[in-house]
């Protein structure tokens, strides 16, 4: 049918969901229009838009660190011209499933800091929480603003061989990537004008007013403008790009830490005008460095006594501190027992099953079949500390078994889930790679949004399954229908 | 029914000026059947308004801040405290019975929290030391006291020995330290056996014969004994801690009670002197005696930093060190 040179490469992988096509190479009908258009291109024109692509990246300082890369700060973050499409059905499901799970995540942690019910009756094992370097015990008793402590949830789902979504993880404390979601969009508006029109793509860019109308619900004074910051650690941040370009959507202060002070347990920007008070921070500083006072004291991104400032309900801070317990890999187990026990309802998102490296047997089960597994320290993100079973050499797995034996608390094991494929432009011609996707959820006095849409992660190298930023993977504009 | 006069003063002095402090206090004796405050008088340079609230443990804690420039500050608590004896546990339950309770609570609120123990590297030697210890037929309370009287009678304690930034390991080494090692070793044996251990700070208040910990804030660990819940050992005296001890805060461990901490902006180097004196209600206080120096106390305070480079170097790895 297209007969088209873009497509000759194209090669489904076997035991695959390959979000184009079908199992008889038919184009699935949310992808007909988008290939059409793309069948009409000459391989130059798309090689063009995919120069235009680098070049606005570029210009336009669209940059994501990756640490130790060699390449210095401002690389760009690798984009792929080809949009991932979602249909509207999809979307339905993930969009409840979210919501769902975030309602039970936020309840979880309301409980866990107050009343702490559902270890009481057996649900979450209590050495869990206990033995979790995340679960703050300054938080205890400590209440925030209409019982929200996970403002922004970015939550990771991938696609198992018969379609399935699963969620991977839960990223409930400072969820990154939500800014080349909005500039991916920017961007492909540019390449293909009239094609997100035609095939009736809904809009993300809503997604600063949303978040910005939930912090200004958070402030505490009830005043006409509150003070809202954007608390950054500084340019030598991954994502300080993001940090910028959130600031300046939603018209906020961008502060860093020295640039805050505490007085009598309230929280003063340091202005050309003199102190300013501040009522809502959406900080992107982890919850270690957060106040030198409470916890790391080593730390210089912070602001020492905003734990105290926090506590006497005199800033607002977003997200919430000691959330790390609930996205915790460990904890990630039981989020479908949470929605159980506190909504009564069946889960509507799945979980990778996941076994804990802490229980003999499924230690002893998880050695016996490493390679057909992926190892996780529960409580770090992006990627970082993995082994992939079935790609490491016998001498990885053997010092990672090692690493395991001193703490096996600290880690997780889940099968490999084969994760789905969407068509990406690469040398000239269409190939499948590896996705997943991470819609960013917001939590305010009214309810959870979720702007239809999300970062689609792309593990641009042939057969990887790394789709993580900070490990060189790229990004795709993600399309869901109306 | 002793009533002591307690005065405990925290001096921070800096060699320049210094702003933007935050500071926490946890110098408010904990108030229950076995100890009453008469009088609490707290002066600090600045008079800033003192927040309290009760923190996890149960611990009220003090915060304040000072943004002026300052290159002072003291923080003189000047207590009336009122303390009752405890009668000592009976200890007539069969001692199978006690751990089997004990065993019970592993997993409970709040005893999981004084149950688990660090790594340290000398636990696989301590381990041997607390099996030979400990008889099966000892009860928990027995064992405690046994466990006691071997970290007094194997431990040298030597004033400034040790600071609060010393590990376990050293400690260890050494085989000497202040009455918060002793604490902290004590506390490792007992959670080695499954008796759950917390850490008090305090006030140590003198007897005729005068008692190691004077002078200073004290330090000791309690041992939660079945049937009669949690009781105070002191391994520094090798005595039960009683009516002559008065408590501030109990926690896992010394940072969860430390009774003075703070941060402050500025490129100065702190002087930390404390000095704690304590006198029956019907006598004059005694002279105060021993004047700590930053080196030998509780340094909480971020140094200043002369490498400027360095100082560059750790900013750009915090900024790359935040996740997700």
């Amino acid at each position: 049918m297209y007969q088209s040179q873009h497509f000759e490469k194209y090669n489904l992988i076997n035991g695959v969901w390959d979000e184009m096509y079908s199992e008889n190479s038919i184009v699935r009908h949310h992808y007909k229009k988008v290939i059409e258009y793309l069948a009409q291109e000459s391989p130059d024109d798309l090689g063009k838009k995919e120069e235009l692509a680098k070049n606005l990246f570029m210009t336009q300082g669209i940059t994501f660190t990756v640490y130790n890369s060699g390449e210095g700060i401002e690389k760009i973050f690798p984009f792929d011209i080809i949009p991932r499409v979602i249909t509207s059905d999809e979307w339905c499901i993930i969009e409840k499933g979210i919501k769902q799970r975030l309602t039970a995540l936020n309840l979880f942690l309301k409980d866990i800091y107050h009343n702490q019910f559902i270890v009481k009756d057996g649900i979450v094992p209590i050495d869990i929480i206990y033995s979790c370097p995340h679960f703050l015990r300054e938080m205890y008793q400590l209440n925030v603003p209409y019982d929200i402590y996970v403002h922004i949830a970015g939550i990771d789902l991938i696609r198992d061989h018969d379609g399935t979504f699963y969620v991977l993880e839960d990223n409930l404390r400072t969820p990154s990537g939500v800014s080349y979601m909005l500039e991916n969009r920017e961007i492909t508006k540019r390449l293909f004008p009239d094609l997100l029109p035609n095939c009736g793509v809904r809009s993300v860019t809503e997604y600063p007013s949303i978040l910005y109308k939930n912090l200004l619900s958070l402030s505490p004074r009830q005043i006409s403008n509150p003070t809202i910051v954007l608390l950054s650690p500084g340019i030598y941040n991954s994502a300080y790009f993001e940090h910028t370009t959130l600031a300046r959507l939603m018209g906020v202060e961008l502060v860093e830490g020295r640039d805050l002070v505490v007085n009598n347990h309230k929280v003063y920007m340091k202005t050309t005008t003199g102190l300013q008070q501040v009522d809502v921070i959406y900080r992107r500083v982890d919850d270690e460095f957060l106040d030198p006072l409470v916890f790391n004291p080593n730390s210089v991104l912070g602001v020492a006594g905003l734990m105290g400032a926090y506590r006497k309900g005199n800033v607002a801070i977003v997200n919430a501190v000691g959330n790390g317990v609930a996205d915790d890999k460990a904890t990630y187990i039981y989020v479908p027992d949470m929605i159980k026990y506190y909504l009564n309802e069946e889960p509507l998102l799945k979980n990778v099953p996941t076994h804990r490296l802490s229980n003999k047997d499924e230690r002893d089960h998880v050695f016996k079949n490493i390679n057909t597994m992926v190892v996780k320290k529960t409580n770090e993100s992006g990627g970082y500390g993995m082994l992939m079973g079935h790609a490491a050499t016998e001498e990885e797995i053997e010092k990672y078994k090692l690493e395991i034996l001193k703490d096996p608390r600290n880690f997780i094991a889940q099968p490999t889930i084969s994760l789905s494929a969407a068509p990406c432009y690469i040398g000239g011609a269409l190939q499948p790679r590896r996705i997943d996707l991470r819609p960013y959820a917001l939590c305010g006095p009214d309810g959870i949004e979720i702007v239809p849409g999300g970062l689609t992660r792309v593990a641009l190298k042939e057969g990887s399954l790394v789709v993580n930023s900070s490990q060189g993977g790229g990004s795709k504009d993600t399309w869901v229908l109306a | 029914m002793p009533e002591f006069k307690i005065q405990h003063i925290t001096k921070y002095s800096y060699d320049n000026f210094v702003r933007d402090s935050a500071n926490n206090i946890i110098l408010f004796p904990i108030v229950d059947i076995y100890q009453d405050v008469i009088k609490h008088d707290l002066v600090i340079t600045g008079n800033p308004q003192v927040d309290t609230y009760v923190d996890y443990y149960g611990n009220e804690v003090g915060s304040f801040t000072n943004t002026e420039p300052h290159n002072q500050l003291i923080i003189n608590s000047q207590l009336l405290v009122n303390t009752h004896a405890r009668a000592l546990p009976v200890d007539n339950m069969f001692a199978s019975e006690q751990w089997n309770e004990l065993f019970n609570l592993r997993y409970i609120v709040p005893y999981i929290d004084f149950l688990k123990q660090e790594y340290f590297e000398g636990l696989s030697e301590l381990q041997p030391v607390v099996e030979n210890e400990r008889k099966t037929e000892d009860t928990p309370y027995h064992t405690a006291l046994k466990f006691c009287q071997y970290v007094y009678k194997n431990f040298e304690y030597i004033k400034g020995v040790t600071t609060v930034e010393t590990t376990l390991d050293e400690i260890w080494k050494i085989k000497a330290g202040v009455c918060q090692d002793f604490a902290h070793l004590l506390m490792v044996m007992l959670r080695l056996v499954g008796i759950p251990a917390r850490y008090v700070s305090g006030y140590i208040c003198p007897n005729r014969d005068g008692m190691r910990g004077e002078g200073a804030t004290h330090a000791w660990a309690e041992a939660y004994i079945p049937g009669y819940g949690w009781l105070g050992i002191d391994p520094t005296n090798n005595c039960i801690a009683n009516e002559m001890h008065v408590r501030l805060a109990v926690g896992r461990n010394f940072s969860d009670c430390s009774p003075v901490k703070g941060v402050y902006k500025g490129s100065a180097n702190h002087k930390l002197e404390v000095s704690v004196s304590v006198g029956y209600e019907d006598n004059h206080l005694p002279e105060e005696k021993d004047i700590f120096t930053a080196s030998t106390l509780p340094k909480t305070e971020t140094t200043a930093s002369r490498n400027s480079y360095a100082r560059y170097m750790e900013i750009v790895q915090q900024q790359q060190q935040q996740q997700q």
